[in-house]
């Protein structure tokens, strides 16, 4: 076993090699943009459309 | 590394996301719909506040509403296979569990921190709730119990560490202890914030219970779904890759 492979701080060391600052904050906020989309968008056309999801999988409504 | 990592974690999102789907178009939606409407039917005057959006007409139709949130629900299985994939790449080292079950660890985690924590002070409610708290003072509620719902997940995990090397059910007791004592504690400490007048509370307890399971099965399916595709890919990418590398070291120590 590869001694980088080991520890939680060996996996980030490894991220941080593999991929550019830009990378890492692509992801975050395209993950953020989704997140914010699906679960916090309480404007009336986008909230009424998602109400029966929202609602079944017990996240925050109205 | 990390890229495989999500590649499997949004597949294994899409795999979950197909059958979440499925159960918002035959479960969800026809449900949430006649709660809607049984809900409407009588008791409409008392806590017009929290009602005014859903008391007033549907602004898109009902078909809309019915398609977008199957969409959503295909989404939200995604975005939890990505979050599953990316936790999993830099905890893992730190789970119990060998052989995938440090899959289903992490999904149970999850499970605890997305939704299971917050619902101890939110919990899922059916259209036509009376809510103490506005929309803003609860999505912040909701955020801060994600928090909550991570130091505790982190906190059974460690004291799992701590205590299973002498025996795996001290483990498991230690592990049960930061979990138990939030469930007990939390919803004691914190004022009822939604109540439901207007729906019968056997019908509550279902529409809870229904939310509660389909969130579950949507960890269950992203951990086993991911497990099942990197098995497949093992052999493929033998020694080329680190992670194919340890997982074979995992297998084969006792």
């Amino acid at each position: 076993m590869t001694a980088t492979n080991e520890t939680v701080h060996g996996r980030i060391e490894t991220a941080r090699t593999e991929l550019t600052p830009m990378q890492v904050a692509t992801g975050l906020l395209f993950a953020a943009a989704i997140a914010f989309a699906l679960l916090f968008l309480q404007e009336p056309l986008a909230h009424d459309a998602m109400h029966n999801f929202r609602h079944g999988a017990g996240i925050v409504c109205h | 590394m990390l890229v495989d990592y999500l590649q499997r974690g949004v597949l294994a999102g899409v795999v979950a996301g197909l059958a979440y789907g499925l159960y918002v178009a035959f479960v969800a939606n026809p449900l949430t719909e006649y709660v809607h409407d049984a809900g409407h039917s009588h008791g409409h005057g008392a806590g017009d506040h929290s009602h005014a959006q859903e008391g007033t007409e549907h602004v898109v139709s009902e078909t809309t509403t019915a398609l977008v949130s199957v969409g959503s629900g295909v989404l939200w299985a995604i975005l939890l296979g990505g979050l599953f994939a990316v936790a999993l790449y830099l905890f893992e080292p730190a789970l119990p569990g060998r052989d995938g079950l440090e899959s289903y660890v992490l999904a149970g985690a999850g499970f605890l921190t997305v939704s299971a924590t917050p619902w101890l002070v939110v919990p899922p409610a059916a259209p036509g709730a009376d809510h103490l708290y506005g929309i803003d003072a609860r999505i912040g509620i909701y955020v801060g119990l994600v928090g909550l719902g991570a130091a505790v997940s982190a906190a059974a995990i460690l004291a799992y560490g701590r205590a299973a090397p002498r025996h795996p059910a001290l483990g498991a007791l230690a592990a049960a202890v930061p979990i138990v004592a939030t469930v007990v504690v939390l919803p004691a400490v914190t004022p009822t914030v939604v109540t439901q007048p207007d729906v019968a509370s056997e019908l509550v307890t279902a529409y809870q219970a229904l939310a509660a399971l389909s969130q579950a099965a949507i960890w269950v399916l992203i951990a086993g779904a991911f497990n099942r595709l990197r098995r497949r890919a093992d052999p493929a990418v033998n020694a080329v890759d680190t992670d194919a590398d340890s997982h074979d070291q995992l297998t084969a120590s006792p």
